[in-house]
């Protein structure tokens, strides 16, 4: 097994490509998995997080605020204009509001009593503006004697409807934490198929070296043999590579496994790692120029992960960009895992895709390789 | 004066034929342009979609949920409606007495319910009908954009920036003896390393502006996206940025004995990881981030470079950007200090 020992060392010098991306790609997880994850057993209003600068600080401008407070979060933010537009730009608020000195007044008026900065593209912009128009409207309705009588707005608003939360059956799928699943198997598809290429990649370069492989072609060892190893080397350090992320998903949100469809996301990433794998072997019969596979690593596991709905979800992406997609195994692969499944009978036509993907890696990599061998 | 002239003529002429430099440097950053491109172009469009909502056709109320402009009302019968909701064909259900079913959670539920609410309300405030006006609109709109999605095309202008870390490992190996056979023999010549270093350095950010050069017209012209108001201080981040980059290309040529090809990974991981923190593969990661480790954002250079390309050019925002042309500056002399550490008096026993 001299072949597979030394594989497995000089992939183990490779040590620091693994590392890097497993690190980044964890630290993200963690940081995205701080959300919580539980059942949704009751309908919650959605809110959204505001900033208010009130320069009028009267009992009017205070009671609307207590109103905008019980129905959305309170972001700081500071009467500066340009601080506002960029925390809206960023999306850290869904919108700000200036109350103005001469609020009341206004509002009596009947003028536009209030500044708000927002996205009106958004949809939460419609809820602010719908609030915000709504408290100032009761109010009015109750003015008399110039005064509001802002005790029954408050009783009148605190009145709701009933909301009902309809119950589905889909085999009692946890929604938030299949969220968080759907993220965590979806990016791994980039990191295996980054760390395959390039590590994977780099090892065979060394193999391949001219060098290297006269003085193989010389030595007793059989070419089957000696390829028989090397493919058992390629295989260990990709299930490696592929169980430490499947483990890690355990580690991260263990408990929640059993409120997803965890064996679909395993077997999917199992089925998708067999297919980089076949990738990879392709790649490394056309080139064995480092550099030439560092390129392809970056430019073709970032690639389809943008097109295949890695980085934005499929259905915000183009027809066309998802028609070049379906020529990447990583689509398929994605779109597993969007799908909420009852038995894998539901998913044999992408999974069938993935191994379609995966033979035809592997032939045109040997029709490569032969055609290197008569050269 | 001469010599630094005639050093950048044979490295400029060294580093045009080199493939990697040429694939790194010109080709990587167009085809990251095209594909985000390719990905972001729906989303940079977005619009309003208005709510689907489902009622019985006996519904009180229906008259009036018809008026409201952002709802689409379907009459429905009652066999459908968990068939409906299931499928998000609606995403609310009011029965007559004004009860909501909905499948899920959500702003277009919150939505429905905050309409619903109101009718409801308006019965409780006891007041006569006459008195409410909803014709007027009490807010005055101050519409700002919020497209993170564009963050994604200054942070790769930001990362490319800082790719004059190819060019920069290349001249320190050329001058290193131990690495290169060009270093051999420039060690044995009377040639001025110094010389040769700063003719390096001139070399690399002139071919590494000429690039970013060519990606900037490539956004503009052909794929047509406007990024660019305020040319003055973003030429400056986008120089230091190059700065930065040879800086940090001489310290990782400098620091260690790996081959060309390895320190070339290492830039190229480098600047993923820092431009991946600052936006480039998804805005909502720099958001996340932003969140939860501020601290992050404000020493990783690429970010200093997206944030302010993107205030100085989409806020026309000019405020504070001196503190981070000073951070960026403090960056790159440490980095040239450091680099020069290594680099100086260094000599040979046998090679």
């Amino acid at each position: 097994m001299t072949v597979y020992k030394y594989f497995i060392k000089i992939a183990l010098k490779n040590k620091g490509v693994i590392l890097s991306y497993t690190i980044i790609f964890f630290i993200l997880s963690i940081i995205n998995g701080s959300t919580n994850a539980q059942r949704e057993t009751s309908f919650m209003e959605t809110k959204l997080d505001i900033g208010i600068v009130d320069n009028s600080g009267s009992e009017l401008s205070k009671s609307l605020i207590e109103y905008l407070g019980k129905k959305n979060n309170i972001i700081d933010t500071i009467s500066d204009e340009k601080y506002i537009k960029e925390q809206i730009f960023l999306e850290i608020v869904d919108a700000v509001i200036i109350i103005p000195k001469d609020f009341e007044e206004k509002v009596i008026n009947k003028e536009r009593a209030i500044e708000l900065y927002n996205d009106d593209r958004k949809i939460e912009s419609y809820q602010i503006q719908n609030q915000i128009n709504k408290f100032i409207s009761f109010t009015n309705a109750t003015y008399e004697d110039g005064k509001f009588d802002l005790s029954s707005v408050g009783i009148a608003l605190d009145e709701g409807i009933k909301v009902n939360l309809l119950k589905i059956d889909n085999n009692d799928v946890n929604q938030k934490a299949n969220t968080w699943f759907k993220f965590y198997f979806n990016f791994t598809s980039y990191i295996i198929m980054a760390i395959y290429i390039a590590v994977i990649g780099f090892v065979m370069t060394d193999f391949i070296n001219k060098e290297v492989e006269n003085r193989r072609k010389i030595s007793s060892i059989k070419f089957l043999k000696f390829n028989r190893e090397i493919y058992l080397g390629q295989l260990t350090i990709a299930s490696f590579i592929t169980l430490v992320f499947i483990l890690g998903s355990i580690v991260l949100k263990g408990k929640y496994i059993g409120e997803v469809d965890f064996s679909k996301y395993v077997i999917n990433t199992i089925v998708f790692s067999f297919s980089a794998l076949c990738l990879v072997f392709l790649i490394n019969n056309i080139t064995n120029n480092k550099f030439i596979i560092s390129g392809i690593s970056t430019v073709l596991s970032l690639g389809t992960s943008f097109i295949s709905g890695v980085m934005v979800p499929q259905q915000l992406l183009g027809e066309k960009v998802l028609t070049i997609a379906k020529f990447f195994p990583t689509y398929y692969f994605v779109k597993i895992n969007e799908t909420n499944i009852s038995s894998f009978l539901d998913v044999k036509y992408e999974i069938f895709m993935q191994l379609l993907f995966a033979m035809a890696f592997l032939l045109m990599g040997l029709y490569f390789s032969k055609v290197k061998q008569k050269a | 004066m001469k010599n630094i002239f005639r050093n950048c003529i044979y490295q400029g002429k060294n580093r045009y034929r080199d493939k990697s430099f040429l694939f790194w440097t010109l080709i990587y950053p167009l085809i990251m342009a095209i594909f985000f491109y390719t990905a972001f172009n729906g989303l940079i469009d977005i619009e309003l979609e208005s709510i689907d909502i489902g009622i019985k056709s006996e519904n009180p109320i229906g008259f009036i949920l018809e008026e409201i402009e952002l709802l689409n009302v379907h009459k429905i019968s009652e066999d459908e409606i968990n068939e409906k909701l299931e499928n998000e064909e609606i995403q609310g259900f009011i029965d007559n007495d004004l009860n909501l079913l909905v499948s899920k959670s959500g702003i277009n539920q919150t939505i429905i319910k905050e309409i619903i609410d109101q009718i409801k309300q308006m019965g409780e405030l006891n007041v006569p009908i006459e008195k409410f006006d909803f014709t007027i609109d009490y807010v005055l709109d101050r519409n700002q954009k919020a497209d993170a999605i564009i963050i994604i095309f200054y942070s790769l202008i930001a990362m490319v920036s800082t790719y004059g870390i190819f060019p920069g490992i290349e001249t320190v190996s050329l001058i290193q003896a131990n690495l290169t056979n060009v270093g051999k023999r420039i060690n044995v010549t009377p040639l001025k390393k110094n010389d040769f270093l700063l003719a390096g350095v001139i070399v690399s950010l002139i071919l590494n502006l000429l690039s970013n050069g060519i990606l900037l017209i490539f956004i503009k012209y052909i794929l047509k996206i406007d990024l660019f108001t305020e040319i003055r201080y973003s030429a400056i981040f986008i120089i230091i940025g190059n700065l930065f980059g040879v800086a940090l290309g001489m310290l990782i040529g400098a620091s260690n004995k790996q081959s060309g090809n390895v320190k070339t990974i290492l830039g190229i991981m480098i600047t993923l990881v820092l431009s991946f923190f600052s936006g480039m593969m998804s805005p909502d990661i720099k958001i996340l981030v932003d969140k939860k480790i501020p601290l992050i954002g404000k020493i990783n250079p690429i970010s200093i470079i997206t944030d302010n390309l993107y205030k100085i050019n989409l806020l026309e925002n000019t405020q504070n950007v001196n503190q981070g042309i000073i951070i960026l500056s403090i960056y790159c002399i440490t980095l040239i200090f450091i680099s020069y550490g290594f680099l100086r008096r260094k000599t040979y026993d046998s090679i």
